[in-house]
């Protein structure tokens, strides 16, 4: 969740901020090595710095990711038959499992430096023209209407274990949650209509105002390093040119 | 005045109506990942977010479903807690369980497609139980495949581990959503003008 | 100037509007009333083109509403019934700046806006809070103000008391009368007439899609009940 504050993630125009992460993403993926993941921790490293965040608060919303990140090296050490463990197996999905958990505290340190509006003012500077718009719009929506409808279906399920509906079936259960939360979508989408056209909704609004300053050249320069080590091999093994970083 | 008429181009009321629709659905999946049930079967408790694919090709169609699901993603790639667990960030998408989420606008597409014979959106009431249950199984099979495909390529699982530990355990799970989501669209429950 | 002419809108064969003919000068308070189902809603959304005539028309300041919808929606702003409902965001600022940035208008102009509009429900200062966090009353503000930042004419508020508790209904009355005496027109549909009608210039009786009654309190105030209304 974003946690405002003023650190110089948070000053970082979140243009620069997105292309820092899918660069990432990408320079990750491609350098899958030992060597590859350990200049990736360190760009890790750094952008944690920026966020102020120390990777255990990062890692603490998302726990739940951290069984599956364990899964794959250890089910693949354990062979059906003597000698049980093979840990040389373990390597390969250690390291992608590794390289997850990087992807993934990059990610964490964009939620946490970028409010909503801001991310919905990048994508309609990523995505022009009407699915732009559309885009952001709906981006907004689910902000406000997110908390909405998760009260809607706290109160149902109260509800329904108030008149002892804990004995349903599940399927009648998960029926009575989904016909509420349903009904309130249909309900909401034709007043929330009504009310963003009486606003005159339009494909055109002023966008939100964006300005790179000095410190988002940082960020750039580094998203451009990256992609260019992520692209590195593939320019490598298909073309003549041999290049330094690969 | 005269110069803004001309100016600002609005949406119309149709288009107006199905991108808030859009919207809702996405947040109704968001909203839909933080009700959980415990399920015998299952590893591990089972939520609603599937179900909410289900719905929006259902209700939606094949097009606006598959952008509602669009939306749902992009509203968690960029910070809103809308994944499992109330999670959120482009990391979740490239993380282990990234396949499933990932599958979500193509599914809501498919099953969309299934149901309403084509892209174009028909009445549930038109649409008969077998029919409806190939949609929403080719969904299934749809989420299923990428999620499994997404443990191997995203958390270094080999085929068998992604296929029985990611699919084959959660299915008897996914049999109940997709029964509840028969009943929704057979039902007088919800009314909805197309 | 809000010109309505002979309105018909039906719903099915239901004649929900049934040939109505109103004029709303600028600057009156008006208050739109009558029991349920008398097509009081329906015919407001009229007033900025949200609805099509199945007969008739309106005119807003002489421009037809279906022709010149950008015209209508920005003179005429509107408050829906249940507020909670029609907010585009999930902050006050950024709600209450969705109309003026629809309009095309400059980043200063909308800034602009969106602080007189917070101000005039005494919500400035407080753009990056939650709606979702706010009380009932506020949000009730908060709808006013992102209607006010489409700087209108006339300001129509659907059911605008309805689920508030009494504090917060003399807030929102309180600001209602302020943009009045600043000129702003207000129309207020309600069932309900205790908390309006005495702010009111005039108070427009629905019934059965029809105009019933039409006249200041003293004048209507014993023939209300006759129609469904109860009188303050």
């Amino acid at each position: 969740m974003y946690v405002p504050g003023s650190t110089p993630a948070h000053r970082l125009d979140p243009r620069a901020k997105l292309a820092v992460q899918v660069a990432f993403a990408l320079a990750a993926f491609a350098h899958t090595t030992p060597r590859g993941l350990v200049v990736a921790t360190g760009v890790v490293a750094a952008c944690l710095w920026a966020a102020r965040t120390p990777p255990w608060e990062a890692l603490d919303e998302l726990r739940l990711l951290v069984p599956f990140l364990l899964a794959g090296p250890l089910v693949e050490t354990v062979v059906l038959g003597p000698p049980w463990l093979a840990p040389e197996q373990a390597v390969a999905p250690a390291l992608a499992s590794y390289r997850t958990l990087l992807v993934v505290l990059v990610a964490a340190a964009y939620v946490r430096t970028t409010p909503t509006r801001e991310s919905q003012a990048a994508l309609q500077w990523f995505v022009p023209g009407k699915p732009g718009r559309a885009l952001g719009l709906c981006v907004g929506l689910v902000a406000r209407y997110l908390t909405v409808l998760r009260a809607d279906l706290r109160r149902t399920r109260t509800a329904m274990r108030a008149r002892l509906g804990d004995q349903l079936p599940v399927r009648e259960r998960m029926r009575i949650v989904a016909v509420t939360g349903l009904g309130r979508v249909f309900d909401r989408s034709d007043r929330l209509a009504l009310a963003m056209r009486a606003r005159c909704l339009s494909w055109n609004p002023t966008l939100p105002r964006l300005r790179l300053g000095r410190a988002d050249a940082v960020a750039l320069a580094l998203a451009t390093a990256l992609l260019a080590w992520a692209v590195a091999p593939l320019v490598a093994s298909t073309g003549p040119l041999v290049w330094p970083l690969a | 005045m005269s110069t803004q008429e001309q100016s600002v181009d609005l949406v119309d009321a149709s288009t107006a109506l199905a991108l808030a629709r859009v919207a809702l659905f996405a947040a109704l999946a968001g909203a839909f990942a933080f009700v959980s049930f415990e399920y015998p079967l299952s590893p591990a408790p089972v939520t609603l977010q599937v179900l909410a694919v289900f719905l929006a090709g259902l209700f939606l169609g094949p097009v606006w479903g598959a952008v509602s699901m669009g939306v749902y993603l992009v509203a968690g790639a960029v910070g809103l807690p809308v994944f499992a667990n109330a999670t959120a960030g482009v990391g979740v998408l490239f993380g282990p369980t990234g396949g499933y989420l990932l599958s979500y606008p193509l599914a809501a597409g498919v099953i969309g497609y299934v149901a309403h014979g084509g892209p174009e959106v028909r009445s549930l009431d038109e649409v008969g139980v077998p029919r409806l249950v190939a949609a929403l199984v080719a969904g299934v099979v749809v989420i299923y495949t990428l999620g499994a495909a997404g443990l191997m390529a995203f958390g270094g699982l080999g085929l068998e581990a992604a296929v029985v530990g990611g699919a084959v355990v959660f299915l008897p799970a996914e049999a109940v959503k997709l029964a509840a989501a028969v009943g929704i669209a057979r039902s007088d429950d919800v009314a909805m003008d197309a | 100037m809000i010109e309505v002419r002979n309105l018909v809108h039906r719903y099915g064969d239901a004649r929900a509007v049934d040939g109505v003919s109103l004029t709303l000068a600028d600057g009156e308070f008006v208050v739109v009333a009558g029991p349920n189902g008398s097509g009081k809603t329906t015919l407001v959304r009229h007033f900025n083109g949200l609805s099509t005539p199945d007969e008739g028309s309106v005119l807003v300041d002489g421009h037809d509403v279906t022709d010149h919808p950008v015209t209508a929606r920005s003179s005429v702003a509107m408050v829906f019934q249940d507020p909670r409902e029609c907010f585009v965001a999930a902050t006050v600022g950024a709600d209450v700046a969705f109309g003026p940035a629809n309009l095309g208008l400059t980043h200063d102009a909308i800034e602009e806006r969106r602080e007189r509009a917070l101000r005039a429900v005494r919500m400035d200062g407080r753009e990056d809070e939650r709606i979702d966090e706010l009380s009932g009353g506020e949000q009730a503000r908060v709808a006013i103000a992102g209607a006010l930042a489409m700087d209108p004419t006339h300001l129509v508020l659907d059911e605008p008391f309805a689920g508030l508790d009494w504090p917060a209904r003399e807030a929102v009355l309180d600001h209602l009368q302020a943009l009045h005496e600043r000129g702003t027109g207000v129309v207020v549909v309600t069932h309900d007439l205790r908390d309006v009608a005495a702010s009111a210039d005039r108070i427009v009786v629905l019934s059965d899609g029809r105009i019933a009654l039409d006249g200041p309190l003293d004048a209507v105030e014993d023939r209300l009940a006759e129609f469904g209304v109860r009188p303050p």
